[in-house]
């Protein structure tokens, strides 16, 4: 095979464009490197301006090539969008986060990637740029083809980074896995929210939870039930009833039947929920 | 198959070798350089027993293509001390029991070398979280735990040492 | 009793640390295991497996691959002479001619200059096949129209047995209290991070040196040259460094063995070969998988009067050890406590699923799961603590049990005692709960091989003054040769690190059973302190003739009344001397009393028992069922303790791998295909999750070990499991009976009480 680590991204764009559809884009290559390498490969892992995690006026940029690692332990999407942080450090091992990126991540489409459904209830758009240098700007449920296939030709488009705004002086997030080990593991189901308040009440709410179908699946109804409740313990019951009587998960061998997999989907609901609240009165407090 | 040059700092000595690019960092390690310190135990990134750090991150090198070394710094455990000392991670695992079959000592104490450099007093949680992904069969973890803080503990006492021996001079 | 010598209180308390010197080796990357091993010339071997579960072989296409370059040959089973061989039953080919019996059967081996032309040549190789239908469950087996896997074994038991100690009828009618419960255990691997690797050498005078880490590489030995057809002594087994073992490599892979000595016979090179994990998983030989109903009869006062056992193992399509294993698993439990009747049905029943075999306790842990659990059962209906009830019953010293084990050393009591008040018993934290389990285990079985009981050691006086000592018994990582030095070191009056040990070479090592049933310290240490008294007689022996007056060997000095002092370096080099080379040698054998054992298995089997008690406190999340552990307190009789760093390890490793597979692991399947053969799906623990385990060990002085000293490698494991279950039980309010106890299965119990929330 050939291997090409790109220095910059037209470089990339570039030997993407002179293969006509033979080389492919990596960057991490966990996943890749188990599934089989392309015959042509362009590293984009360390490219400087994939790997940026900057904050502009009221929006946060997390590159494609950050790592689950370096994102995990940023103080910025720590402070501004705690579920991805919780998302990154609750992937893999160390090894494997100090390698696999975010933009790797999406891509892979795997139904129940922690990241995913982080930057899901965040409402992340991607950004990606393809050969003929072409940008657009796509919402994460569209990249998506089915289960473990993306929309993304990595042959001809690369995904730059992913855009969401911070969580605000009244908002908050946070998620939750369940897995049979603290390591090491693949999550039987994971949730995460982000949570807006107004005068003690939710005003914005949007709740993701995996796997549920091939991309992470906002929860619309219990969504729309929670705003203009208060956040209590009352609340949280109504959450973990609706979230799971919204979902129609499959049960699997490996993981666990689809009436616990539904029924870990209620409670992880209502406690990354609350979770999410508890940082918005945090701030509030101090 | 497409043979590459491929260029790296192994142990802060530079290297040149002609390899697949897909060839994987652990196969090339042990079957071309003769470093044969990181093990295979799953090939699938599921093991740590072949961790190496690759410019100051802990890796399994089993997911890593051989393309990805180039130009990079790489440690194995045969380069963290200089062949006649032993680093303190070494002495502690000796003096803790934290070996039995020893498979997967090589790759749990790059692990916590990698943790020693970013965190030089980790806590026990810490300390676990570091060596999440390396799987130990025989030893239950907790000599392993009380060796990397052991050695954490002689390592910052040789800094202050070294600290206060050039305030003296 | 033994001699409690200023000497060996000393060694055993100053010493009880010490390391051997391969463990720098260790450290430093540089100790050479079984994959490691390279030799000039050699070739890499690869297996072609059946990818159905039940099928005849029609044909079998080589040409293609032979013709591929870098193959050097391509073998199937038709090419081969010998004869089916097992370790119990002989059921099993290297490479099966013309039935397979389970998807991972071998059915065809290449030997090539690489390792990933070896694997291509095995996608040219074609194998048309009849599929048979296949059976995948043991009840189903037994039917009468169901698949018949070997010939001579109708209704495919393999194994079968059924005893009856006592009167277990009129104790079932006496009974004030009958508890029942129906038991399921999957198949564990023992995850061992080292997959099976070997390098055969085949060599001139015809016979075969195989390069592999195997527990008893003796008995291994014993096998390729029957199977192979040939003279025992050319067959040589030389050891690596090996990565795991934990019962699961007492025989190694076998077949991987037999195969790759046949692709080196055939070619004349060196042939490496070794297992995949997924070839582990699929194509090892994890334990048996269980079904275990059983029934107990008690007393109202909680004393035990009787228990039946019905079990049904799973041998999978060949037999290895597990017919052993089911014998052990079906009633070493049975001798915990005193127990006066007793009746046992077992059967052990072919499957087209994977071949099974041993792991660490030999199923006496996975017993405990439903022996332990049942006890609890019976304690709750009968509002006695379980901790008392246990206590009425378990055996004691000088006691002989059911099943005719003769106990001589015994802190079960001391320990059950010990576990309880360390894990706070009476002073519950709230919401916790608590569970209790106590074992036994056979230290040094003298009925594996009665004619080979005992063990044997060698141990010389260097010219250089150091010692080297010889043994068959292996070390991987549990202290064994670091405790020989000691035992050595406290006999001959010297520092243990003047003590080395030599045990991976059949050619000069004596012939030993190996590491398994927890015969090493207790069997081959005994051998290891007669060995070197006899080189302490002779050592003095030969100094008093050196000088022409008596001699009293002291502290490491040998000195005359005259006060004439000589070292070990000179008595070596007269000794050399006076007989043109030799060195001063001492060999022990030790060979432990005839078995008892009867037709009916009736009788002592071991040197000495073992014993533990675990007590474990748990928390549930209501919510999930997710399951916290929060500590494992492992009390254990081992005897005296000779190196309390490496008895600790066994012990935080024992009860981790316990913990495992009470609460993570387990095989899958699906239509007769393991659907988990990786370490993802296979969860072994990790550091975050392993509980906090503090050991304690009650010291018994054994009147049989080296020094008082006792097994402890395989009884670590015992207890976890029915302590788990029982604190499940306690926090959950009922019994999770399907091993793993996973947090679904809790859940499904809280859900049931109407206590989930």
């Amino acid at each position: 095979m050939s291997y090409f680590t790109a220095a910059s991204l037209d470089e990339a764009l570039n030997v993407l464009r002179e293969a006509k559809g033979k080389a492919l884009i990596i960057a991490g290559a966990t996943d890749l490197f188990l599934k089989g390498m392309p015959s042509q490969a362009v590293d984009i892992a360390s490219l400087p301006e994939l790997g940026m995690i900057v904050e502009e006026q009221d929006y946060l940029s997390v590159g494609a090539a950050v790592t689950h690692a370096a994102a995990a332990s940023s103080p910025l999407i720590m402070v501004k969008a705690a579920a991805l942080a919780e998302a990154c450090a609750a992937v893999g091992s160390p090894q494997v986060r100090n390698l696999g990126t975010i933009g790797g991540n999406l891509v892979n489409a795997a139904p129940a990637a922690d990241a995913a459904v982080a930057l899901a209830a965040l409402g992340a758009k991607a950004v990606l740029c393809d050969i003929d240098g072409r940008r657009r700007v796509e919402e994460l449920g569209n990249l998506y083809a089915g289960y473990n296939q993306s929309r993304i030709d990595s042959s001809r488009e690369i995904v730059l980074n992913l855009i969401f705004k911070t969580c605000q002086f009244n908002e908050g997030s946070a998620f939750a896995r369940f897995a049979s080990r603290r390591a090491l593991s693949l999550p039987m189901v994971n949730v995460a929210a982000r949570v807006g308040l107004e005068n003690g009440v939710f005003a914005e709410v949007r709740l993701v939870a995996a796997p549920v179908k091939p991309a992470p699946t906002r929860l619309f109804k219990t969504e729309e039930a929670l705003l203009g409740k208060e956040p209590n313990e009352e609340t949280r019951q109504m959450v973990e009833e609706l979230a799971s009587a919204e979902v129609k998960v499959r049960g699997s061998l490996l993981r666990c039947s689809a009436d616990y997999r539904r029924h870990l989907i209620g409670v992880l609901a209502g406690r990354v929920l609350m979770a999410a609240v508890r940082r918005v009165q945090d701030k509030e407090e101090s | 198959m497409d043979i590459g040059k491929i260029t790296f700092l192994l142990n802060d000595e530079p290297v040149t070798i002609y390899a697949d690019p897909a060839e994987s960092l652990l196969h090339l390690l042990r079957d071309q350089l003769g470093c044969m310190s990181p093990k295979e135990g799953c090939g699938r990134g599921e093991c740590g027993a072949c961790t190496v750090i690759l410019d100051g991150k802990a890796v399994n090198s089993c997911l890593v293509p051989a393309g990805k070394a180039a130009g990079k710094n790489i440690r194995t455990i045969e380069g963290i001390s200089d062949g006649k000392s032993v680093h303190p991670l070494q002495r502690a695992f000796v003096e803790k029991g934290a070996v039995q079959c020893g498979f997967c000592t090589s790759g749990m104490i790059m692990s916590a070398y990698a943790l020693l450099a970013e965190n030089p007093a980790p806590r026990q949680e810490e300390v676990k979280r570091a060596i999440s992904g390396n799987l130990c069969r025989c030893s239950g973890y907790k000599q392993i735990e009380e060796a990397i803080m052991t050695a954490a503990e002689e390592m910052n006492e040789n800094r202050v040492r070294f600290v206060e021996k050039e305030q003296k001079e | 009793m033994q001699p409690e010598t200023p000497a060996v209180r000393e060694l055993i308390s100053t010493e009880k640390n010490y390391q051997s010197a391969e463990v720098w080796t260790k450290v430093t990357g540089k100790a050479i295991y079984g994959i490691d091993l390279r030799l000039p010339g050699m070739l890499y071997g690869k297996i072609l497996r059946s990818s159905h579960p039940h099928a005849r072989i029609k044909k079998i296409k080589t040409s293609a691959a032979l013709k591929m370059p870098g193959v050097r040959t391509v073998l199937t089973g038709s090419d081969l002479s010998c004869s089916p061989y097992g370790i119990v039953i002989n059921d099993e080919m290297p490479l099966e001619p013309e039935h397979v019996r389970y998807v991972g059967d071998e059915v065809a081996a290449v030997a090539a200059v690489d390792d990933k032309k070896a694997e291509e040549a095995l996608k040219l190789i074609h194998v048309e096949y009849e599929t048979l239908p296949a059976v995948f469950d043991t009840g189903e087996a037994q039917l009468p129209e169901a698949p018949q896997l070997h010939e001579n074994f109708p209704g495919n038991v393999a194994w079968r047995r059924e005893v009856v100690r006592g009167d277990p009828e009129s104790a079932f009618r006496n009974a004030d209290l009958v508890v029942e419960g129906k038991f399921h255990i999957p198949q564990f691997h023992p995850a061992y991070l080292e997959p099976v690797a070997c390098v055969a050498v085949s060599e001139p005078d015809g016979g075969i040196t195989l390069h592999t880490a195997v527990q008893s590489p003796d008995i291994v030995r014993d096998l390729l040259a029957q199977v192979l057809k040939l003279p025992l002594s050319r067959v040589r087994i030389v050891g690596p460094v090996m990565g795991g073992g934990f019962g699961g490599k007492v025989y190694g892979n076998l077949n991987l063995y037999l195969i790759s000595a046949l692709l080196s016979m055939q070619t004349g090179l060196p042939v490496k070969m070794q297992l995949t994990r997924e070839e582990e998983f699929t194509a090892g030989r994890p334990m048996v998988a269980a079904e275990i109903k059983m029934r107990m009869a008690l007393g109202n006062d909680g004393t035990f009067l009787g228990r039946e056992m019905d079990l049904i193992t799973d041998n999978g399509a060949y037999s290895a050890q597990a017919p052993w294993v089911s014998n052990t698993l079906a009633e070493r439990n049975d001798s915990v406590y005193r127990i006066p009747a007793i009746k046992t049905k077992a059967r052990l029943v072919y499957t087209n699923k994977v071949p099974t075999g041993q792991y660490r306790a030999y199923g006496n842990q996975v017993a405990n799961f439903a022996c332990e659990s049942l006890i609890d059962m019976a304690a709750k209906k009968l509002k006695i603590d379980p901790l008392e009830m246990r206590l009425r019953n378990c055996v004691r010293p000088g006691e002989t049990t059911v099943h005719g084990l003769q106990i001589k050393s015994c802190g079960l009591a001391e320990c059950l005692a010990a576990a309880t008040e360390e894990i706070g018993w009476t002073k519950r934290k709230k919401g916790h709960g608590y569970g209790l389990s106590a074992a036994i285990h056979a230290s040094g079985s003298v009925v594996f091989d009665p004619n080979l009981r005992g063990a044997s050691a060698r141990i010389s006086l260097e010219l250089d003054g150091n010692i080297s000592l010889f043994t068959g018994e292996q070390d991987y990582g549990q202290g064994t040769h670091a405790a020989f030095s000691q035992i050595a070191a406290i006999a001959l009056d010297l520092e243990p690190s003047r003590i080395s040990v030599y045990s991976k070479d059949s050619l000069v090592t004596p012939y030993s059973m190996g590491a398994l049933g927890m015969r090493q310290a207790t069997i081959g240490g005994k051998a290891v302190q007669l060995a070197a008294e006899k080189l302490r007689e002779k050592i003095i022996r030969t100094s008093s003739e050196m000088i022409g007056e008596p001699v009293i060997m002291e502290n490491g000095r040998i000195r005359s009344a005259s006060g004439r002092q000589v070292d070990f370096t000179e008595i070596a080099h007269y000794y050399h001397g006076q007989t043109s080379g030799l060195t001063l040698t001492g060999e022990g054998s030790y060979v432990p009393p005839e078995s008892s054992y009867d037709d009916t298995k009736y009788g002592n089997i071991a040197v000495t028992y073992s014993f533990a008690a675990h007590a474990a406190e748990v928390e549930i999340d209501p919510e999930t069922g997710a399951l916290t552990v929060h500590r494992i307190v492992a009390a254990h009789d081992s005897g005296r303790i000779i190196n309390h760093l490496s008895a600790s390890g066994q012990i935080y490793g024992g009860v981790a791998q316990g913990f495992g597979m009470s609460c993570l692991e387990g095989y899958l399947f699906n239509e007769g295909r393991v659907a988990n053969p990786t370490l993802a799906d296979y969860k072994i623990p990790t550091a975050l999750d392993v509980p906090d385990i503090t050991p304690l060990f009650i010291e018994t002085d054994d009147p049989e070990g080296p020094y008082g000293a006792k097994g402890l490698g395989e009884i670590v494991q015992v207890p976890v499991p029915g302590a788990l279950a029982n604190a499940v039980a306690d926090a959950a309010g009922g019994w999770v009976t399907e091993m793993p106890i996973t947090a679904e299965k809790i859940f499904r119990i809280l859900s049931n009480r109407g206590a989930a929330k």
